[in-house]
């Protein structure tokens, strides 16, 4: 049987924050929006890219020296020369059978104490076909999903099915501020959070307090109109949110905001 | 609590009443030819005649130490010549062993009087003569309810709770006013419960009076603290422990063991040092409470698993009604309250030494991995044979105070009389033989020589080994058989080298799973490691990961560390788990760490300590001490105030964060 391949940047280990009890977080590559506040910048986007942590670089030069590793190539720098451990790859390409052996291993060591495993990102739901082939191995456990709902209403409500529980965003509700914050148009979502609703499917709704942006008092009050009494967190600004980017040789967007 | 008191304290402002003494009792004891319990008592009695009575305002537990140096008994040369004859623990007092208060406490010291030696007689005279002068200075200012307190204790039982705790603390205070040190608390929870269950019954307290009262008391133990330094300020050995299985097999958990974790929690302090015995049916409950402790920051409570320690315990000897009241010396040696006088850190292994000696002399002849791995066995088996047999002849200072409030003769030995051997560096010892089997033998990567040469320049020679050595080689901590087997193994060795020894007091030796701050100390001894340890770097300490160990989350951790057979290797030392505080921010974040907690007691572990930590709040403390006074750190098997330690301590608590996520 053929597998899709997908790409992943992180697992991680008792992720207090990503649904009930001991759980492990699987962090998918990729996001079709570009919300500026964004803290995990190494998930937008679905590539495999490098990060160099330039605090402890000591400009020796040694990985811009060529070498024969295929896996360097794409990157030109050699990943194995760092004293400092200054480079990493952010992204890395596995089989469901794969992941979902690693993952395993965490439900093995926790035993009864064990949660569940949790589909994060990025935005899960860009790997449409690697989540569900991974969570089909993993069907004997509680699925959770960390999602923008930003996806076509039929993969929604496709992969909807596999899961226990669901935490999804929801930013903003007026669109034209959606597209400017985030790249995209809400629509999408909001038709989405519909069918999360109609699913049964428990879920918490997480509201990112970005201040002026969605912590206005029309936002705040339009979301809670919207969600009709349905479990709502809403998330203190990440003051570190914009300590990744300049791994990555980006800038975070917000960086001039002041509290 | 008394805010003032609280205040009054934590500012140091009590230090106002202390003075120093310059008596040069060696040479006045050596002149008279007094012999070492002569000297001990006389120098006792001094002490106490020249305390003075101090009753602070509304302070409802007494005694404070106002002499704030004790002479030595022994002059240099005298020391010299005892050190020339006989193996000298430490300072030569008696320490880090866990007293006999209750008996005390519950009959009074004239009943122990009664079946004291002459010594032992003129301590109790002594303490009790001070204690008259407290109760003076009391009926002086008008403080009559402690007065009442003073004629009924010491010289009779504790008749209610707030006089069991005055009659602890001042046999505590006596303890050190006698010289002994590391003088640990013992299973509080067990022995004081009695006395509060029956004032509870009685209507006396509530329990947030009593809490109140426990707090206040808690705070007794900063009074005299910063004199009872040992290797750094905080390793004063004020170890209380809660919770566990009597000798009947019953839970002791009680209110007063929560009241316990609520005082230390709500006092922020560093004295007492908080443990909790858990095991198989300790509730999830127990775990969440103690968790808010946790929280705090304080580095409390430390674990340890009943279910692992008492049958190990036992497998070494122990009585099974001695091994299930098993306590912890002043950082996390298992030892028995009233009986035991087991030496339980009288020595230290190092594994890194063992494999740095090893590659030295056998990689260039070692045909295969096996062979090698031999070879450190046999040098860690020749380690253990130097450590014991440099052990011989031990001798203590004998104290008759602390003679009175054992069950044994202390002068001469007690039911147990174990010795205690830390194991260092177990992970920098396993990452380096896993690198060796792997890049070495396996994969043949490495030339041996190439490796040695490395490993000698300190990786300027060869630096591109470096790299591979330190990132990408097996690390201890991931759940992975391949190092995590070594590791084991490693230990296994250590505790075969020991079993069948018998000590020069007729006991066994322990194999442990501490360091204490060899950590430091032993890496020092040796220079770079195949791991990837540059020289100068410390190892982990006691039973942790490497410092630059990149590990894959909590739970492959608890996985890795649970593996050991720890029922061979039992002298104490704990995993530590290093959390961010913001982990703990919401009742949620609690539970799971509880509940984290407990998967790694049911999963087989020993002994388990929690840091709360703030990488940020350490750098700027060091740039600014005065706005962090109160920021506390857990070190090897204690906690401290941060700003207070030396800085290769503080590097290293830092260091332990660096590569965390």
């Amino acid at each position: 049987m053929t597998m899709a391949h997908g790409t992943i940047f992180d697992i991680k280990e008792m992720a207090v924050h990503d649904g009930p009890g001991l759980r492990t977080t699987v962090f998918f590559k990729g996001c079709p929006l570009r919300c500026c506040w964004c803290h995990n910048p190494e998930g937008l986007s679905p590539e495999p890219q490098l990060m160099h942590n330039d605090t402890r670089c000591l400009h020796c030069g040694r990985c811009l020296s060529p070498c024969e590793h295929e896996e360097c190539q794409p990157f030109g720098h050699c990943l194995h020369v760092c004293p400092e451990n200054c480079l990493t790859v952010s992204g890395r390409i596995v089989t469901p059978e794969k992941l979902a052996e690693e993952l395993i291993s965490s439900a093995e060591i926790m035993g009864d104490s064990f949660g569940g495993f949790t589909f994060s990102g990025g935005e899960p739901l860009y790997q449409p076909d690697f989540l569900l082939e991974t969570a089909a191995l993993l069907q004997d456990y509680h699925l959770c999903i960390e999602t923008s709902g930003c996806t076509d209403s039929s993969t929604f409500l496709r992969i909807l099915d596999v899961l226990d529980f669901v935490i999804m965003d929801i930013k903003l509700v007026d669109d034209a501020l959606h597209r400017q914050y985030t790249g995209a148009s809400n629509r999408v979502i909001l038709s989405n959070f519909k069918l999360l609703q109609q699913s049964g499917i428990p879920h918490l709704i997480r509201t990112p307090l970005i201040p002026g942006i969605t912590d206005t008092e029309e936002n705040l009050s339009a979301i809670s109109g919207l969600l009709g009494g349905a479990p709502w967190e809403k998330l203190p600004y990440n003051q570190m949110a914009g300590a990744k980017y300049k791994l990555l040789d980006m800038e975070y967007p917000l960086r001039n905001l002041t509290l | 609590m008394n805010r003032e008191l609280y205040l009054f304290i934590t500012e140091k402002k009590h230090h106002q009443y202390r003075h120093t003494v310059d008596w040069d009792l060696g040479e006045e004891y050596s002149s008279k030819g007094l012999s070492p319990i002569e000297r001990m008592a006389d120098r006792f009695e001094r002490m106490c005649k020249e305390e003075t009575p101090v009753i602070l305002p509304d302070e409802r537990i007494s005694f404070l130490r106002t002499v704030a140096n004790i002479p030595d008994i022994f002059t240099a040369d005298e020391w010299a010549d005892i050190k020339s004859r006989c193996f000298i623990h430490e300072l030569g007092y008696i320490s880090n062993i866990s007293p006999n208060y209750y008996d005390t406490i519950a009959v009074g010291l004239l009943e122990k009087r009664r079946t004291a030696d002459e010594y032992g007689k003129r301590a109790i005279d002594n303490i009790i003569a001070l204690s008259d002068r407290y109760k003076a200075e009391a009926e002086r200012i008008g403080r009559s309810d402690i007065a009442d307190i003073l004629t009924h204790i010491p010289r009779y039982g504790a008749r209610n709770f707030r006089e069991a705790l005055q009659f602890f603390r001042i046999l505590h205070y006596a303890l050190w006013l006698e010289g002994n040190y590391h003088n640990t608390i013992g299973r509080f929870d067990k022995y004081m419960y009695p006395y509060l269950k029956k004032d509870m019954e009685d209507g006396l307290y509530t329990p947030e009076t009593a809490l109140d009262l426990l707090e206040e008391f808690f705070l007794s133990f900063n009074r005299d603290s910063d004199i009872y330094v040992g290797v750094q300020q905080g390793d004063n050995g004020q170890s209380m422990m809660l919770g566990g299985i009597d000798e009947n097999g019953n839970e002791v958990f009680n209110l007063l063991s929560k009241l316990c974790l609520q005082a230390s929690c709500n006092n922020k302090l560093i004295d007492p040092k908080i443990n909790l015995r858990v095991n198989k049916n300790t509730s999830p409950e127990i775990y969440t409470f103690a968790t808010q402790l946790t929280k705090a920051g304080l580095g409390f409570p430390q674990y340890s698993n009943d279910d692992v320690v008492i049958p190990a315990l036992e497998a070494l000897g122990y009585e099974p009604k001695d091994a299930a009241n098993y306590t912890v010396a002043a950082c996390w040696e298992f030892i028995i309250p009233g009986v035991g006088l087991d030496v339980a850190n009288i020595g230290a292994l190092s594994y890194p030494l063992a494999v740095d000696k090893a590659l030295h002399r056998s990689l260039l002849s070692s045909e295969s991995y096996p062979e090698f791995l031999n070879c450190v066995k046999t040098e860690i088996a020749e380690q253990v044979e130097k450590i014991c047999y440099g052990i011989s002849n031990l001798w203590f200072v004998p104290s008759p105070f602390m003679n009175i409030l054992m069950d044994c003769d202390v002068y001469t030995g007690g039911k147990y009389n174990n010795f205690g051997i830390h194991g260092t560096g177990i992970a920098t010892a396993a990452d380096s033989l896993a690198a060796i089997k792997k890049y070495v033998y396996e994969e043949k990567r490495i030339d041996k020589q190439t490796l040695i040469e490395a490993v000698d320049s300190n990786f300027e020679q060869h630096a591109e080994l470096l790299p591979l050595l330190r990132y990408e080689a097996p690390k201890l901590g991931n759940n992975d058989d391949f190092v995590d087997s070594i590791a084991v193994e490693l230990m296994d060795t250590f505790a075969d080298s020991l079993a069948g020894r018998t000590n020069c007091r007729g006991g066994c030796f322990r194999a442990g799973t501490g360091s204490a701050m060899y950590y430091l100390w032993h890496a020092n001894e040796i220079g770079a490691s195949p791991d990837g340890r540059r020289k100068g770097e410390a190892f982990g300490a006691n039973f942790s990961v490497s410092l630059f160990a990149k590990i894959k989350g909590p739970f492959s951790l608890i996985a890795s560390m649970t593996k050991p057979h720890f029922e061979r290797i039992i002298n104490g030392g704990p995993l530590t788990l290093e959390f961010h505080g913001s982990i703990f921010a919401d009742d949620d974040g609690i539970e799971k760490v509880g509940a984290l907690v407990k998967r790694f007691i049911d999963l087989g572990g020993h002994q388990l300590q929690l840091n709360t930590v703030n990488v940020d709040a350490m750098l700027d403390a060091q740039k600014h001490p005065e706005n962090y006074r109160q920021l506390v750190v857990r070190i090897w098997g204690w906690s401290a105030y941060f700003i207070e330690l030396d800085k290769e301590y503080q590097d290293h608590v830092i260091a332990r964060q660096a590569y965390r996520v």
